[in-house]
């Protein structure tokens, strides 16, 4: 008889529907939420280029190239190797002109495809390219100072990368204004103020950041947020 | 499991998941929230400890001034300042805040805060690291505290829920419990038609079972209705539907000798004088629809009774039976006033000399017709306009006057009555149940019912006088167990008084009150009917069984019966007599039978008078018989 068994199937895929829709509750529930991959991820970042044209997907090529003719070099290899691509590569304009916005923090990739960028756009670039090359953030720290620039007496908030031999050693400073690598005691343009690195910010050590929505709420935070979308870390 | 326990079972379930849902959400949402905020504030406040100290000289006394300014007058559970190298050089830290929160709930919630840290400049070099942690303790006392908000709110709206539910619960086991006392009445045949619930499954449940009782109502009314009309056939007179001679002779001799009230009334005999005259003059069809008229004018003074006496002895004799009267005057009266009207009806003068003699119970059938016919012949002598002879008896009355009986009776029945014995037997010689009329004390004697019941009907002592038998049923019970029947007035069961007594009498002896069998005479009004019903569904569940009693015409109100559960039924000596005579006799009872099983009623005859009656009767398929012709 077909009249009965026409009866089952709604009967059925009723209550399959009501335990995937309890399944799905109870997993909302416990907090089970796709978590976004965070590692560096070569295939990631060309996407993500491809917005900014072809003049920046040979940029962010270049920058692989780099990454791996630096891999196994000496840190002052290394370093000059960085300095210098991030220097030679990015133009040294104002926030307000090239995102419109008082000063934005930039990723490296966004940096590398506008061709263009501010003093921590650099700082930051240069930190986590070191930082893929095996250089620990312990190492490394974004250092605001004050710059006079030229001989004369107009200062301006500047921000450059130390990198710090031992933690109470004179620094070694990266920066966009004189392009070459010098020992901190030997910028007397600059006055530092204060440094920071992301060591407090990925708990336990791990480079995962935590994923919290507070993330956006600082500007460090955020832009290593972004930096985890991208794909770098 | 019953369904009602089901249904509580997951209102239950329900609201624990979701209490304690609810509760582990908010306290998981609470937990991440001040976490959350301890950390930004960690972080914030190392940071900014670190910014001002990155500006100010490196003196440790400054730093510790510094240190300990903003530790004491914030909320903190340690600061610590590290060199370089990671050795403490400078330390603030305080207890822990315990509170009243159990160690269970601290271990359960167990706040994951990292601490902040930054990291103090000196000039291009780092001077050390700044370590801080915020007092969060406090955080567990207000967690448990909203904890035992959230659950003294969550048993006030439980308490809430479970009183609705409670409400929507008894709103689907009341109709519930009927449908199932329906169906379980439907099992044990008693077809019984309910209300229809509201909720759309039991209703299509109750549509269905009312619509079976109904086609079983229509069925037995319809298959009743034709068994009547057999035994109207077999039993009437064609032309004017008074009982034959024969059957009239039957039913008279029944009442007469009858244990109970019907031994006593009136017979009023009326003649119609020269019935050829008046074929003659008005025509067979004319002094046809006379006969009716008179007939029916006859059937309407016995106002009581569905199925009056009323025979036809030859042409001209009419003869009406009329149990339980005893007021001759006003018998008189009406007698008059009804042959009046009938001779009203005729365009010629019609002569219809009356006589009216009243019986008593052991009268002979023979002595009483004798007198009838003598007063007969002297009212036809009479020449007065009213022809009625009335011929009272030397009444042997056992009291003068109406006081002295009330005062007797009711004496009688406080010393308590007394039972008679008459077995009821089936086919293979088994009592069934012993019938018990009740016998009263009055003037020294134990008297039939026939000689009281029409006082105690005229002082409506009916239901003390059943309530004194069912007592003394149940005393007799105690030394002889054996089931009895009892006889029941209609004016008792319609009294609720009586009906309460009658239970509360019988729950004290359970045991007992299963061997009572209660009869009530099958003249019931469809008031009366309701009554019997009412009576039966209150008394069942102590395992009383009941009965009818002295059905003959009445057997077309079975289809009005088929929902009281009656376990038997008794068939008026009318239908019994000389059944082995008579084979429309016996297919009227077998008819009987059959319906009455088909309702789980058993059918029993009564007042058989020899062996082959009682023969006859087992074999056209009755239960059981009684009578004078049943001995064990």
């Amino acid at each position: 008889m077909p009249a009965p068994s026409r009866h089952s199937p709604p009967v059925l895929s009723r209550r399959q529907f009501l335990a995937t829709a309890g399944a799905l509750c109870l997993g909302a529930g416990f907090g089970i939420h796709p978590t976004p991959a965070a590692a560096f991820d070569p295939q990631r970042l060309r996407q993500s280029m491809q917005r900014y044209g072809q003049a920046g997907l040979s940029v962010l090529e270049e920058w692989f190239s780099l990454l791996q003719q630096l891999q196994n070099k000496d840190v002052q290899a290394q370093l000059r190797g960085v300095n210098d691509f991030f220097n030679r590569h990015i133009r040294w304009i104002d926030d307000i002109q090239v995102w419109g916005q008082e000063d934005y923090w930039a990723t490296p990739l966004e940096a590398m495809g506008k061709g263009q960028g501010d003093c921590e756009d650099y700082s930051i670039a240069k930190y986590i390219t070191l930082k893929q090359l095996g250089v620990t953030s312990r190492y490394l720290r974004m250092i605001y100072v004050r710059a006079r620039i030229g001989r004369s007496q107009i200062t301006q908030a500047h921000m450059v990368l130390g990198y710090y031999s031992t933690p109470d050693a004179e620094p070694l400073v990266l920066d966009n204004i004189v392009p070459s690598i010098t020992p901190a005691s030997q910028r007397t343009d600059l006055d530092p103020l204060f440094s920071f690195n992301s060591d407090g910010l990925w708990a336990g050590g791990s480079s995962e950041s935590r994923a919290d929505p507070l993330a956006r709420l600082s500007r460090w935070r955020s832009v290593i947020e972004r930096m985890q979308t991208q794909g770098f870390i | 499991m019953s369904l009602i326990k089901q249904l509580w079972l997951a209102i239950i379930t329900l609201l624990l998941l979701s209490f304690i849902g609810s509760l582990a959400i908010s306290i998981a949402t609470s937990r991440d929230y001040i976490e959350q905020e301890v950390r930004i504030k960690n972080e914030d406040n190392a940071t900014a400890l670190a910014l001002s100290m990155s500006q100010l000289e490196k003196d440790l006394v400054i730093l510790e001034l510094l240190i300990a300014a903003q530790f004491d007058t914030g909320y903190y559970r340690q600061i610590t300042l590290r060199d370089t190298e990671g050795n403490v050089l400078i330390e603030r830290s305080s207890e822990q805040y315990g509170g009243d929160v159990p160690a269970w709930f601290r271990q359960l919630v167990e706040f994951e805060v990292p601490s902040g840290t930054a990291t103090i400049q000196d000039g291009w070099r780092q001077f050390g690291t700044l370590e801080l942690e915020s007092q969060h303790s406090f955080a567990y006392a207000s967690l448990w505290r909203s904890m035992l908000e959230l659950a003294a709110w969550f048993l006030l709206a439980g308490v809430i829920s479970l009183a609705i539910a409670t409400v929507i619960v008894r709103g689907i086991k009341h109709p519930l419990s009927r449908v199932v006392t329906q169906a379980q009445d439907i099992s044990a045949r008693r077809f019984t038609t309910i209300k229809e619930p509201r909720t759309l499954e039991l209703r299509q449940v109750t549509q269905a079972m009312n619509v079976l009782s109904a086609n079983v109502h229509q069925m037995l009314s319809h298959e009743s209705h034709k068994l009547d009309e057999l035994r109207r056939h077999l039993q009437h007179d064609r032309v004017t539907g008074a009982l034959n001679r024969d059957v009239f002779m039957g039913k008279f001799a029944a009442q007469l000798s009858s244990d109970d009230a019907r031994a006593t009334g009136m017979v009023v005999m009326v003649r119609v004088q020269e019935l050829e005259t008046l074929n003659e003059q008005l025509g067979h069809a004319a002094t046809d629809r006379l006969l009716s008229t008179l007939v029916s004018h006859l059937s309407q003074l016995d106002g009581e009774a569905s199925e009056p006496v009323v025979g036809r002895l030859n042409g001209s004799d009419f003869i009406l039976l009329l149990p339980q009267f005893d007021d001759v005057e006003q018998l008189r009266q009406h007698v008059t006033k009804a042959l009046a009207d009938v001779s009203a009806t005729a365009p010629v003068s019609v002569y219809l000399p009356t006589a009216i003699v009243p019986y008593a119970p052991n009268d002979q059938r023979g002595t009483l017709l004798a007198t009838l016919d003598d007063a007969l012949a002297q009212a036809e002598s009479l020449s007065t306009h009213e022809q009625i002879v009335i011929r009272q008896r030397e009444r042997v009355s056992l009291y003068s006057s109406h006081a002295e009986w009330r005062a007797e009776l009711a004496a009688a029945i406080q010393t308590g009555p007394e039972l008679a014995y008459f077995p009821v037997i089936d086919a293979h010689g088994d009592i069934l149940h012993y019938e018990c009329p009740a016998r009263l004390k009055l003037a020294g004697e134990w008297q039939t019912a026939g000689v009281f019941i029409p006082w105690i009907t005229r002082f409506d002592m009916e239901p003390a006088l059943d309530l004194a038998v069912v007592k003394k049923a149940l005393t007799n019970l105690i030394t002889d167990l054996k089931p009895v029947g009892i006889n029941l007035s209609a004016a008792s069961i319609t009294n609720t008084q009586f009906v309460n007594e009658l239970r509360a009498l019988l729950e004290t002896q359970p045991n007992l009150a299963k061997q009572l069998c209660f009869e009530v005479p099958a003249t019931l009004s469809t008031h009366e009917i309701g009554s019997l019903r009412g009576l039966c569904s209150a008394l069942r569940p102590l395992g009383c069984t009941f009965g009818i009693e002295h059905v003959g015409a009445e057997f077309t109100k079975l289809a009005d019966l088929h929902d009281v559960g009656l376990a038997y039924l008794k068939m008026d000596n009318s239908l019994i007599h000389q059944i082995d005579t008579s084979t429309n006799q016996q297919t009227i009872v077998r008819g009987m039978a059959t319906l009455c099983h088909s309702l789980g009623i058993q059918v029993i005859g009564e007042g058989v008078a020899n062996n082959e009656e009682l023969i006859c009767l087992f074999q056209v398929g009755v239960d059981g018989a009684t009578g004078p012709g049943v001995q064990i």
